[in-house]
C-alpha cells in the first residue's frame, strides 16, 4: 500500500510558491491538490508520496528517478489504463489515479 | 482533438533548442513543418516550462539563470513561426528503411496513428548517464536532472538535508540554482578523481573561446564552496533505507562517512538519447571520450538514412547553444534536400566561429568531468544494474565470464534490458561491464538491439490504428498457419 | 587453435543441444559461435513444444516431434538440476485456436488428414467449440468458433533453454568459442577437419556437426552436401506482465512464467530482413485480440522479427557427408520442440558415425537438389 498522501512526514520536496491555479485529482481514495501544469508525479511528490509502486520482480519499493520519462519507475494507473508514466501526464481536474499492480501474483480486487 | 493531416514535409521530433530552432527556419521558408513533442509545452529539458515560469513564477527566472531565460525568446519565436506544434505526443517508431514510405508511429491521447513526412529531423536531446550504486533504487534517490525538472516545471525544491553526488556541469549548475532558491545542500560528494595538469591547461583554451561561460562556471563553484561542504574524490557511494532513503555513506581520504538524508540527487553527465535513432536502423558508433553511443553524423546532420537528420545533443553532447546554432544549420541543409533531393550532397561543413568556440569549451568540459568509474563499473557485485528486471552487476559479470559475448546475448540470458525502460538505464553499464570482463573495447562489445515500439502503446491502440499500406504477409486470412509454414506442401490433397 | 574430438558449428538451439548432449558422452566438444549481432534465430523463438498439426505428408516427423515432447520433461529436469537454470517447461496440453470459421475448417481438415496418414501411431486431439472453450480458456473471444486441443503440447522459455544448454556444456568441460564465424572447412587427409574464420584457424576436430542456421547451406556445400534452407520471417509482440492468466499455450498467444504475453505468429518472405513491419505487427495484434479481447489493455513491451530456418517442405534436413564421414549437418525450424531428442538421441548418431535408417527420410536426397560446391 502506498504511503498516505495526507501524511507530510515523508515529504521529499516542497513548493516554493503556494498553489495559485489548483487542480484536484484522486490518488486511490485521497484527494490531491496540484498546481496547473504539474505532472501527476510532481504533484504526488509534493503531496508527500514516497512510494509509487512495488517492483514486480522483488516487491521492492520504487519512486521516480529521472522525471523525464526514461526510467519507468513512476508507473501508475490513470483512468483505468495501467502502466502510465506519471511524469509525462499533466494533472487534470477529476483525474483518477491508482497504484498499478504489475505481476500475475498480485491479483487486485477492483470495484469498477 | 484537433484533426491533423497525416502528411507533412518535415517532421521534427523534440521541442528543445535544436528542434525549435530548426522549426523556426523551416517555417520561415514556408515549409509545412510539424514539431512532435512529448511534453505539453515547448522547451525540451533545458528550457522546460520557460513560458510558464516567466509568467506564473517570474521570481524563479533569476534563480534558474541566464542560460534558461535565453530559451524564452526562442520559444516565443517558435510560437509565432507558423510551424504546427503537436504537444503530448509519444513517438513510438520510425518505420524501417525497407518500407516504401517514410512514416512515424505516434500516440496522442491514447490513439495511435501514423504520420507520413518527407523528411524527419530527430532532436530528441539527451538523457542522464545511469548511476548504479548500492541502494540507488530506493525512493528518495533521484537524478539532479529530475530535481531540476521539478524546480522548473513545478517550483519544487528539496530541503537542506539534501545530498548531491557525482560530477558534471549540471550538478554544479543545479547546486547554484538551489543556493539562489535559499536551499543549502548538506553536502556535495564529488566523484571526480584529481584533475591532471594537462586538463587544467585545457581550461585556458576554453577560457579564451568562451570566457562568459567559463567565468560563470567559476563563480558557481566559488559560491557553492563558500556555503556548502564539497567533498572531493569520493568513492564507495551507498544509499541505505528500508522503504525509502534514510542515509548515505561514502568513502573519502580513507574514511567511511555517513550522512542522514531523505533525498540524494546523483548526476554523472548526460549522453545522447539514441533510442529512437537506433530503432530507426541508423548507424551509431561508440565515442571513447564521452563514453557513450553516438549516431554517425556526416555533413550537416546527415545520417545513414537519407531522409532522417539528427541535430542537438542526440548527435553528440554539446549543450544548448550548439544545439540552437546547429538546429538552424540542419534546417537549411534539409531545405536544400527538399528542393533537390540527392543523397548526402555535402554543403560546406565548416562550422561558424560561434559553434567552433562552443566546441572548444565542450572539449575541455568532457575532460574536466569524465564519467565516474564506480558508476560505469560498479565494484559491488550486488549492485542492481538493470532496475526493471533487478539484474545485478555480479550476474552480468558471471555470464560474460562464461562466454556471453555481448549485451544482446546477456539480455537473452539474464533478462537484463527486457523491462519497460528498454535498457535506457542499464545499456551503458552493461556494455562497460562486459567489455571489462571480456577484455574487449566497448565499441566491439556493442549495444542492445533497439526495436519499436520505443514508447509504450497498448495492444488495442495498435490494433485500432489505420495504416495506409498493408503488409506482405504470406498468411492469408482464413488459412491455417500449418499451410503457411510448410511452403512446399500441397494442402488440398 | 583448439583441438577437439567434435566441433559443433552454431551456438543456437540446435548446436547448443548437440554440444550439450555430446559433452555428456565424455568427448572433448567445442561449440563454435559467431558474434552478438548476427541473425541469431534462436533468440526469436516463440517457445512452443508442439506436436499437433505436424507431419502432414511425413508421419515420421509427427512421431519424432511426439517422441521429443515425451522426453522433454526429463530432459529439462536434468538440465535444471545440473545447471541451476530452470527452463520453465509446462505441458498442460495446447490449443490451436481458429479466429474464424474458415480457419477452423482448414485446421480440422489438416488434423483429419494427419490422423488418416498416421493410423494407429497418430497422436490424440480433441475438438472444443465455443462456448465450452471458455472453461479452459477464460476470456476467449466470442467470435472464436473453436479450437483443437492436444494433450501432448506444452511450452518452455527458449532463452533459458539456450542458457541452460550452454551452462551444461560448460559444466561438462565443453568449450564455447564465440566471435568465430566459420567461413571455411578444410577436410584433412587423416580424416579430421580444420575450421577457419576468415584467415584465422579456430579449431581442429575429428568429427564435425554443422548447426549453423542460415549459414548451413554454404558450409554443408563445402562437404558435398546440399542443404536447402531459406529464411521465413516471423514477428512476435510481447506485452507487459499481466494479472490475467492463460493456463495453456496456444498457436496465437502464450503466457510466460513472468506473466507477460507473447503474441504471434506471422510469416513473410523478405530475405534476410530483420526489421519489423508495422502492418504485420498490427495483423498479429488484431488476430490475437480476436482470440483474447482482454489483451487490448496491455502495453506492448517489445517486438522483434526472427528468421525461421525453413526447408522446402518444412521438415528437418538431417544430412551426413558420404564424401567426408564424420561430418553432419542438421537444420530445422522447431529447435525448441526437438531440443530433447537433439540433446539425447542425435549425439549418439554422431558418435556412431551414422544417421539411423529410421531417420533417413529427413535426408536431403528427398529434394534432388544438386549441391553447389
Amino acid at each position: 500500500m502506498p504511503t498516505s498522501v495526507s501524511d507530510r512526514n515523508g515529504s521529499m520536496f516542497q513548493r516554493r510558491h503556494s498553489i495559485n491555479q489548483p487542480v484536484c485529482f484522486w490518488f486511490e481514495d485521497h484527494e490531491v491538490v496540484a498546481n496547473q501544469g504539474d505532472s501527476i508525479a510532481a504533484a504526488l511528490l509534493a503531496a508527500g508520496l514516497t512510494q509509487f509502486r512495488r517492483s514486480p520482480v522483488s516487491g521492492s519499493p520504487r519512486a521516480p528517478y529521472c522525471m523525464i520519462g526514461n526510467c519507468y519507475e513512476c508507473l501508475v494507473e490513470i483512468e483505468g489504463q495501467g502502466s502510465v508514466q506519471a511524469c509525462l501526464v499533466e494533472a487534470v481536474e477529476g483525474m483518477r489515479v491508482r497504484v498499478v499492480s504489475g505481476s500475475k501474483s498480485e491479483a487486485r480486487s477492483t470495484d469498477n | 482533438m484537433i484533426e491533423h493531416s497525416a502528411d507533412c514535409q518535415v517532421a521534427i521530433v523534440g521541442a528543445g533548442p535544436a528542434g525549435l530552432a530548426a522549426a523556426c527556419v523551416l517555417a520561415d521558408k514556408g515549409v509545412d513543418v510539424v514539431v512532435l513533442d512529448e511534453q505539453a509545452i515547448p522547451g525540451g529539458q533545458v528550457f522546460r516550462a520557460v513560458e510558464k515560469v516567466s509568467t506564473a513564477r517570474s521570481e524563479d527566472m533569476g534563480i534558474l539563470g541566464t542560460g534558461f531565460s535565453a530559451g524564452l525568446q526562442l520559444v516565443e519565436r517558435f510560437r509565432a513561426s507558423g510551424a504546427v506544434y503537436r504537444p503530448g505526443v509519444a513517438v513510438w517508431e520510425i518505420t524501417s528503411a525497407h518500407e516504401p514510405e517514410l512514416s512515424i508511429g505516434l500516440a496522442e491521447k491514447g490513439v495511435a496513428q501514423m504520420l507520413y513526412p518527407r523528411h524527419i529531423i530527430l532532436a530528441t536531446g539527451a538523457m542522464e548517464r545511469p548511476t548504479p550504486f548500492p541502494g540507488w533504487t530506493l525512493p528518495g534517490v533521484m537524478t539532479v536532472g529530475a530535481a531540476q525538472t521539478l524546480l522548473k516545471s513545478s517550483g519544487l525544491v528539496p530541503d537542506s538535508s539534501v545530498v548531491l553526488a557525482g560530477t558534471g556541469p549540471l550538478l554544479y549548475l543545479y547546486a547554484s540554482q538551489l543556493l539562489r532558491a535559499g536551499v543549502t545542500p548538506q553536502a556535495i560528494l564529488d566523484t571526480r578523481p584529481p584533475v591532471s595538469w594537462h586538463t587544467h591547461a585545457l581550461a585556458l583554451g576554453a577560457l579564451t573561446a568562451c570566457p562568459g561561460a567559463m567565468i560563470q562556471g567559476l563563480r558557481w563553484m566559488h559560491e557553492i564552496k563558500k556555503h556548502t561542504a564539497v567533498i572531493a574524490n569520493i568513492t564507495s557511494l551507498k544509499a541505505y533505507g528500508k522503504d525509502q532513503l534514510r542515509s548515505v555513506s561514502y568513502q573519502a581520504t580513507g574514511q567511511v562517512c555517513d550522512l542522514t538524508a531523505e533525498v540524494l540527487l546523483v548526476h554523472d553527465g548526460v549522453i545522447p538519447n539514441t533510442w529512437l535513432s537506433m530503432s530507426a536502423g541508423i548507424e551509431h558508433h561508440f565515442d571513447p571520450v564521452q563514453q557513450c553511443w553516438v549516431p554517425d553524423v556526416r555533413g550537416v546532420g546527415m545520417t545513414s538514412r537519407d531522409s532522417i537528420s539528427i541535430v542537438g545533443d542526440t548527435a553528440g553532447i554539446a549543450g544548448a547553444e550548439v544545439a540552437l546554432l546547429q538546429g538552424e544549420r540542419v534546417a537549411r541543409e534539409v531545405l536544400g534536400q527538399l528542393d533537390s533531393p540527392q543523397p548526402a550532397k555535402l554543403l560546406s561543413t565548416k562550422e561558424p566561429l560561434a559553434l567552433r568556440r562552443r566546441r572548444r569549451l565542450r572539449y575541455f568540459l568532457d575532460r574536466y568531468f569524465p564519467p565516474t568509474t564506480q558508476f560505469q563499473l560498479p565494484p559491488d557485485d550486488n549492485t542492481i544494474v538493470c532496475r526493471c528486471e533487478e539484474v545485478t552487476a555480479g550476474e552480468i559479470r558471471q555470464v560474460a565470464a562464461r562466454g556471453c559475448m555481448g549485451p544482446n546475448q546477456g539480455k537473452a540470458f539474464t533478462r537484463c534490458g527486457m523491462g519497460p525502460c528498454m535498457g535506457r538505464k542499464c545499456a551503458a553499464t552493461v556494455s562497460q561491464l562486459m567489455a571489462e570482463v571480456r577484455g574487449m573495447p566497448v565499441a566491439e562489445i556493442g549495444h542492445y538491439r533497439i526495436r519499436p515500439p520505443i514508447r509504450p502503446i497498448t495492444v488495442g491502440q495498435l490494433a485500432d490504428m489505420p495504416i495506409r499500406r498493408e503488409s506482405n504477409d504470406l498468411a492469408e486470412a482464413g488459412a491455417s498457419i500449418y499451410d503457411t509454414l510448410a511452403p512446399g506442401k500441397n494442402s488440398t490433397s | 587453435m583448439k583441438s577437439l574430438d567434435i566441433a559443433v558449428i552454431g551456438g543456437g538451439l540446435l548446436g547448443s543441444a548437440f554440444a550439450y548432449g555430446l559433452s555428456k558422452l565424455n568427448r572433448s566438444v567445442g561449440l563454435i559461435d559467431e558474434g552478438d549481432n548476427a541473425i541469431r534465430t534462436a533468440r526469436g523463438n516463440f517457445g512452443l513444444v508442439w506436436v499437433q498439426g505436424k507431419g502432414r505428408g511425413m508421419p515420421q516427423y509427427a512421431r519424432w516431434s511426439l517422441k521429443s515432447a515425451n522426453e522433454w520433461l526429463a530432459f529439462s529436469d536434468e538440465l535444471g538440476e545440473n545447471t541451476g537454470t530452470t527452463v520453465g517447461y509446462h505441458r498442460p496440453g495446447g490449443f490451436c485456436i481458429a479466429v474464424d470459421e474458415e480457419e477452423f475448417r482448414a485446421n480440422l481438415k489438416i488434423l483429419a488428414q494427419l490422423r488418416e496418414e498416421a493410423g494407429d501411431d497418430g497422436y490424440e486431439y480433441e475438438v472444443v467449440e465455443n462456448p465450452a472453450l471458455a472453461n479452459q480458456l477464460p476470456g476467449i473471444g466470442p467470435e472464436v468458433p473453436g479450437a483443437t486441443y492436444c494433450p501432448h503440447d506444452g511450452h518452455a522459455n527458449p532463452l533459458r533453454l539456450l542458457r541452460a544448454l550452454q551452462e551444461g556444456l560448460d559444466l561438462n568441460g565443453g568449450a564455447y568459442l564465440p566471435h568465430s564465424c566459420i567461413s571455411r572447412i578444410v577436410p584433412l587427409g587423416s580424416g579430421g577437419f580444420e575450421l577457419y574464420s576468415g584467415g584465422r584457424l579456430v579449431a581442429g576436430c575429428d568429427k564435425l556437426v554443422i548447426a549453423a542456421g542460415h549459414g548451413a547451406g554454404d558450409l554443408a556445400a563445402q562437404l558435398g552436401l546440399a542443404v536447402p534452407v531459406s529464411p521465413v520471417q516471423g514477428q512476435i509482440v510481447v506485452t507487459e506482465r499481466s494479472v490475467n492468466s492463460l493456463a495453456y499455450p496456444t498457436n496465437y498467444v502464450r503466457q510466460t512464467d513472468e506473466g507477460s504475453f507473447m503474441l504471434g505468429p506471422s510469416a513473410r518472405d523478405v530475405g534476410f530482413d530483420l526489421d519489423t513491419q508495422t502492418s504485420t505487427l498490427r495483423n498479429i495484434v488484431r488476430q490475437c485480440t480476436r482470440a483474447f479481447p482482454y489483451l487490448r489493455d496491455l502495453r506492448i513491451q517489445r517486438s522483434w522479427a526472427a528468421l525461421r530456418i525453413m526447408t522446402p517442405d518444412g521438415f528437418p534436413v538431417y544430412a551426413q557427408s558420404a564424401q567426408f564421414p564424420g561430418a553432419f549437418s542438421f537444420s530445422c525450424h522447431s529447435g525448441v520442440t526437438l531440443a530433447a531428442v537433439h540433446a539425447q538421441e542425435v549425439p549418439q548418431w554422431v558418435l556412431d558415425g551414422k544417421i539411423p535408417d529410421a531417420y533417413q527420410c529427413f535426408g536431403p536426397k528427398r529434394f534432388n537438389v544438386p549441391a553447389q560446391a
